[in-house]
């Protein structure tokens, strides 16, 4: 019976679901649609909108340089996403299979980022890169360089400034799949003869799957999107879709472009997902 | 006669040379300061059904982990099919688990979770087909082998779990609690499965419970265990007859304790004086030494006792409660000292029931009262 109910629509769940129906219908599916809307427009002389039918916006991004940033933009997105599960999946493992009192603390730690504004924390990436900062003291005095190197506004440092901002964003889903892992698994595996690689390559890690899945696309999506640490690390060189668009918007004022921008951006970056859990992911997320 | 019974039987393969396939050798564990397995000492010989039996915490599974290598002694050596298996990985050794939680591999079907080992073994192709769908047949789980194990019912599972490990043909099958997590009638029907299946593949199982009608139904010999020791290794029979100790006696079904002094011993008779001056006709263990003066308590089972006046110990008693069980009736009678005892009585067809309050007497042979040391 209660899965009948389970299943139907009933008046109550209807009203309990009306305050998050009203505020994503509001906050999130109206201007969404207010920048499809804007994306055929036209701007106007003076930073207006006209609204209308006009594809131009979407023709532009044929642009040899357009196409450049958003190659540049998905294969740091990507780099990122694969840095931050390299990173992040021994991390997890290692805190996941600590005693409780371990694992809560540990985790802690790996949140503490949060607790400061990204840019401060980036800006503080800033003082560490830059020529006269504590990285090219350290190569220096390690007798690694001779002077300063050039290690702030390169690709190399917008993905080191992107991996350290999404690492956690990998490591929470990960370790919520591995924590609940039942390490009779791991005795089972290794009672029929497979030594600890072949464990973890043919149970660990298989059962991890949604971790995996659920820590790439948290990293990804935001990843894709970043404006912040392109534009503090990178410089004018790697700009990335997301500068483009806030430049767009902000300087430019031609919010026809900025919003066919973001729409391309959105299209792509689902079409990316999808390609994605469907590759890896369907049968390894159906485990319970 | 009932001691010719009671003796050890011979194994399943007479004229064989019994072959000790596991050798625990003055194993102790400690975890800290707890000690959780001290002193063990066991044989278990090729193709027997051995289980270990205990209350929680006394030491049973810590035993069966250490012997599939997911826990080291401490002290002592283990060694299986001859070879010591010390600093062994578990996946080196020639043995494998049922687990009390299946761990079964919930990303793989059923026959993925019953290959995994084949495959670990490097078997391949025909053979390997071949093999899963036999080790599938005997545990009756044919036309399942695609299933996901969420699809799967706990008895499937359990059978999934029993399959996996068989299948690798191990030297010794170790059981922790497999059947725990099932209900009554599917436990009892799955006992006498599992019975079956080991005389079939004629692998040594080693089976851990602390379900002691379990371990009498399956067992070719048991070990009870407390308190990290070992107290008594015998066949179920003389578990059930001759225990060794105040322990066992209470561990293994029911048991009535009468506490009382020796006044004299003749070879295994033994008189005892109980409380409020009663006369006790008992017997002693062939190789216990026992003095007149000795504290002593003496076990009888409720089913060894009747009512009427014919036997070696007869004593008046009242009914105090009564519940009818449908094969039997339990009373619980108190004697004149004010001696508590249970007795059950069959419901054959003319016995005379009693009801509270009657008095009547109970009576019992000296054969049937063992002396147990304090």
């Amino acid at each position: 019976m209660a899965k009948d109910k389970g299943k139907g629509w009933s008046p109550g769940l209807a009203g309990l679901l009306s305050p998050v129906t009203f505020w994503l219908g509001l906050f999130f599916l109206a201007p969404l649609l207010l920048i499809v809307a804007y994306s055929f427009g036209t701007a106007g002389v003076y930073g207006g909108m006209k609204l209308g039918f006009n594809t131009n916006n979407y023709a532009q991004i044929a642009d040899p340089l357009y196409l450049k940033i958003l190659f540049r933009t998905l294969v740091i997105a990507v780099l990122t996403t694969l840095l931050c599960l390299v990173l992040g999946y021994p991390l997890a493992y290692f805190i996941a299979f600590r005693s409780r009192k371990w694992r809560n603390n540990l985790i802690l730690l790996v949140m503490i980022p949060f607790w400061s504004s990204l840019i401060i924390r980036v800006y503080a990436w800033v003082v560490i890169l830059s020529g006269n900062g504590i990285a090219n003291h350290a190569l220096q005095f390690l007798g690694i360089t001779n002077g300063p190197v050039n290690l702030i506004f390169t690709p190399k440092a917008v993905l080191m400034g992107m991996v350290y901002s999404y690492l956690p964003f990998m490591v929470l889903p990960l370790y919520a799949s591995l924590e609940s892992f039942d390490v009779s698994l791991k005795e089972a595996s290794q009672d029929l003869g497979a030594n600890r690689w072949h464990t973890f390559w043919r149970v660990t890690f298989p059962l991890s799957m949604p971790g995996v899945i659920a820590g790439s696309i948290l990293v990804f999506i935001p990843a894709a999107g970043e404006f912040v640490v392109p534009q503090l690390l990178g410089g004018a060189k790697t700009t990335m879709m997301g500068n483009l668009i806030q430049q767009q918007f902000l300087d430019a004022r031609n919010w026809a472009f900025g919003s066919a921008l973001s729409m391309i951006l959105a299209v792509v970056l689902l079409v990316a997902i999808i390609f994605y859990v469907r590759r890896v992911g369907t049968d390894k997320l159906e485990v319970g | 006669m009932r001691e010719e019974r009671t003796k050890e039987r011979p194994l399943a393969s007479p004229g064989n040379e019994r072959r000790a396939v596991v050798e625990l050798a003055g194993i102790t564990k400690r975890f800290g300061d707890f000690t959780a397995v001290e002193d063990l000492n066991l044989n278990i010989y090729e193709g027997e059904f051995f289980s270990l039996l205990g209350p929680s915490g006394c030491g049973k599974t810590t035993t069966l982990r250490m012997i599939a290598g997911f826990e080291e002694p401490t002290e002592g050596t283990i060694t299986i099919a001859g070879q010591t298996v010390q600093g062994m990985p578990p996946y080196h050794r020639p043995v494998n688990t049922v687990f009390q939680s299946y761990a079964v591999f919930p990303h793989l079907n059923v026959f993925d979770n019953v290959a995994f080992g084949l495959r670990r073994a490097g078997v391949k192709g025909e053979e390997l087909r071949r093999r899963v769908t036999e080790a599938c047949d005997m545990v009756q789980l044919s036309g399942l082998e695609k299933r996901k194990p969420a699809k799967l019912s706990g008895g499937q599972q359990q059978r999934v779990a029993l399959a996996r490990a068989l299948v690798n043909r191990p030297k010794v099958l170790l059981l922790d609690e497999p059947l725990g997590a099932l209900d009554r009638k599917l436990r009892e029907g799955m006992q006498i499965e599992l019975k079956n299946l080991q005389e079939t593949v004629g692998i040594t199982f080693i089976y851990v419970t602390h379900d002691q009608e379990e371990a009498l139904t399956m067992s070719d010999r048991i070990a009870v265990m407390n308190e990290g020791r070992v107290q008594q290794v015998a066949d179920p029979a003389t578990l059930y007859e001759l225990p060794r100790s105040r322990f066992v006696a209470d561990f293994i079904g029911l048991m009535n304790m009468l506490s009382g002094t020796v006044e004299s011993v003749s070879g295994r008779q033994v008189t005892l004086r109980a409380a409020g001056g009663k006369r006790v006709e008992a017997i002693i263990h062939e190789d216990a030494g026992m003095r007149p003066g000795a504290e002593v308590h003496v076990a009888v089972r409720p089913e060894k006792m009747r009512f009427g006046d014919e036997g070696d110990n007869v004593y008046a008693a009242r009914v105090r409660q009564v519940i009818y069980m449908g094969v039997s009736t339990q009373y619980m009678v108190e004697l004149e000292g004010g001696e508590k005892m249970m007795l059950y009585q069959q419901n054959a067809s003319g016995v005379a029931g009693y009801r509270a309050g009657d008095r009547i007497s109970v009576a019992w042979d000296a054969a049937n009262s063992l002396v147990l040391e304090s």
